[in-house]
């Protein structure tokens, strides 16, 4: 964990109103541990908005780290202004990790709006070492979409109107892809609806399953206790010095899907 | 090289910029990140007599300038607190100040004696009179001059430490209260802790925070807290810590212009836990540019209608 003066190298629309920057940030990068960590981004230096954004990690490539952000407000809005060769500060690598419960299962990647950035994260990092990883992402529309509907290397998209991949949300394209397999453990990010329904199918199915929350921040690293989350597993306090809400800063962002309350 | 140090009664600091309660965790986490030892001292964030899970989320939101947040002084307890986090302050520097929270005075009472009763280099204690979250957070002591007397003069009989009453400024006249803590035999007042404050989700039609009442923090009241200082400094003998929106050396000046001989830090740690090191060197400079030989000249100098 540092606090590092970056230097943004790439920074483009990928999508309807998603956009992928890049940042060369070779301290963060030293001490990365693997996908769904995120980074805490001071967007401007006027104390207007006070607080870092936090933004997973969406890939890790020699010096740089990417992350794909949606404009969503004023912070996204003034990111997606800056130019290659501009500094950025940014606090990281944050949180914990995305871990198999039995590493020789087959990984169902589900990703759906922006938090598609640490799920398309561990997609790659898996694809590097294994085969078989199945790929679901979810959006509204083609639109939103930067990756191609590839049923035949696992990679499925869904969209609410159809216009891309299968129609309907992720959970219909999860019951298509993951059908007739078995031995899979499922790994999740995105918006709270989308998780609840993960969790729902996974809990039906009996599937291990792992989700990455989002939550609002502070400072990202424990100490103003703003990011809670409610967790049931009372066992495991190590970092949030009581019971049963667990900081998602340092505690997660990844947890046991069945282990939160999802709201 | 111009003197920064400063005193709080009978304890004298290497210099005035402490970090304050809630925004440092227990005090010795940040230093994975950051050299701490450049601090004044650090605050813990506040201690009951038992621990407390805190409210549920949402808890914080960014608004103009500041945040607002409602924890709910989520805490070890007390006894936690002795057993883990006293015996790291021995390979600290930096001096510590305990914040202690409790909903009757038997509470706060309790927490210092057992604080009392071990070793530890704790160099005061800083008492939560003031925390708008929680109904346990003192608020009901905060906005009472007999209670803030009466409970100072108690917990004066427990301690020969450093002993800060921190007030809110969710009262009439914040001199009064500073005042009755005086009266009560602290050896400080720090002021402010959050002003009540509220937002909301148009979209949602929810309340940002859980509870919807919050405490709000941030550049945004700064001038709350230097008027607070100011007024208090008027009419009160003992020292005063100044908080309240502080991110630059010149916001430090400002609270002492006003009659602080510290400050606390906040908010802006959350930004950049390292912003105390960079102003305790811009002060420096300051009074070097300036030939001011010690900062205490500087407190309470501000003029006013001339």
């Amino acid at each position: 964990m540092k606090i590092e003066i970056a230097t943004i190298t790439d920074n483009k629309l990928i999508a309807k109103n998603i956009w992928k920057m890049k940042i060369e940030a070779p301290l963060i990068v030293k001490d990365y541990k693997g996908a769904g960590q995120f980074i805490q981004i001071l967007v401007e230096s006027s104390w207007n908005n006070p607080l870092r954004r936090p933004m997973s990690i969406a890939s890790v490539h020699n010096n740089e780290v990417s992350i794909i952000y949606k404009i969503f407000g004023e912070m996204t809005r003034i990111l997606s202004k800056k130019l290659p060769g501009e500094k950025l500060d940014i606090l990281g690598p944050l949180g914990n990790t995305f871990i198999f419960d039995d590493d020789s299962s087959v990984p169902v990647m589900v990703g759906g709006g922006v938090g598609l950035a640490p799920i398309l994260n561990m997609h790659k990092e898996y694809l590097s070492q294994n085969n078989n990883a199945i790929l679901i992402i979810g959006s509204r529309n083609a639109d939103e979409h930067f990756f191609e509907h590839d049923p035949d290397n696992d990679i499925y998209l869904s969209t609410d109107d159809g216009s891309a991949g299968i129609k309907g949300t992720v959970i219909n394209a999860m019951e298509k892809s993951i059908d007739k397999r078995k031995n899979i453990e499922i790994f999740a990010c995105g918006p709270e609806p989308m998780l609840k329904a993960v969790k729902q199918y996974a809990l039906d199915k009996k599937i291990p399953t792992k989700v990455s929350v989002e939550s609002y921040m502070g400072c990202g690293i424990g100490i103003c206790q703003g990011c809670v989350i409610e967790r049931f597993n009372e066992n495991q306090s190590d970092h949030s010095y009581h019971e049963k809400y667990s900081l998602v800063c340092i505690d997660g962002p990844v947890y046991k899907s069945e282990e939160v309350n999802i709201a | 090289m111009p003197k920064v140090s400063t005193s709080l009664g009978k304890v004298e600091f290497k210099n005035p910029v402490f970090v304050a309660s809630g925004t440092y965790g227990y005090g010795n986490e940040i230093s994975e990140l950051i050299d701490i030892n450049n601090l004044g001292a650090v605050v813990t964030k506040s201690i009951t007599r038992y621990p407390r899970e805190g409210n549920p989320p949402p808890r914080i939101v960014e608004t103009s300038s500041g945040m607002l947040n409602s924890i709910g002084l989520a805490n070890i307890g007390v006894e936690e607190y002795i057993n883990k986090m006293i015996p790291e302050y021995n390979h600290m520097n930096t001096p510590i100040i305990m914040n202690i929270a409790g909903s009757s005075e038997e509470e706060y009472c309790e927490v210092m004696d057992l604080v009392e009763s071990v070793s530890s280099n704790i160099i005061g204690y800083e008492i939560n009179i003031s925390c708008p979250n929680v109904k346990v957070g003192g608020m009901e002591f905060g906005v009472d001059c007999d209670l803030t007397e009466r409970l100072t003069s108690k917990l004066r009989k427990r301690t020969e430490r450093l002993l800060i009453m921190k007030l809110s400024p969710n009262v009439t006249d914040i001199s009064s209260i500073a005042r009755s803590a005086a009266n009560g035999g602290a050896d400080a007042v720090s002021a402010i802790n959050t002003v009540v404050g509220m937002s909301i989700n148009v979209q949602s039609m929810k309340s940002n925070i859980h509870y919807g009442f919050a405490g709000l923090s941030g550049p945004s009241i700064k001038p709350i807290g230097i008027a607070s200082v100011y007024k208090i400094y008027q009419s009160v003998k003992i020292p005063i810590i100044g908080i309240g929106g502080i991110t630059s050396s010149n916001d430090v000046l400002e609270y002492m212009m006003a009659g602080a001989f510290a400050v606390e830090i906040g908010t802006a740690n959350y930004r950049d836990p390292g912003v105390g090191n960079n102003i305790v060197s811009d002060i420096r400079k300051f009074l070097d540019e300036n030939n001011i030989e010690s900062i205490n000249e500087i407190i309470g100098s501000v003029k006013v209608g001339q």
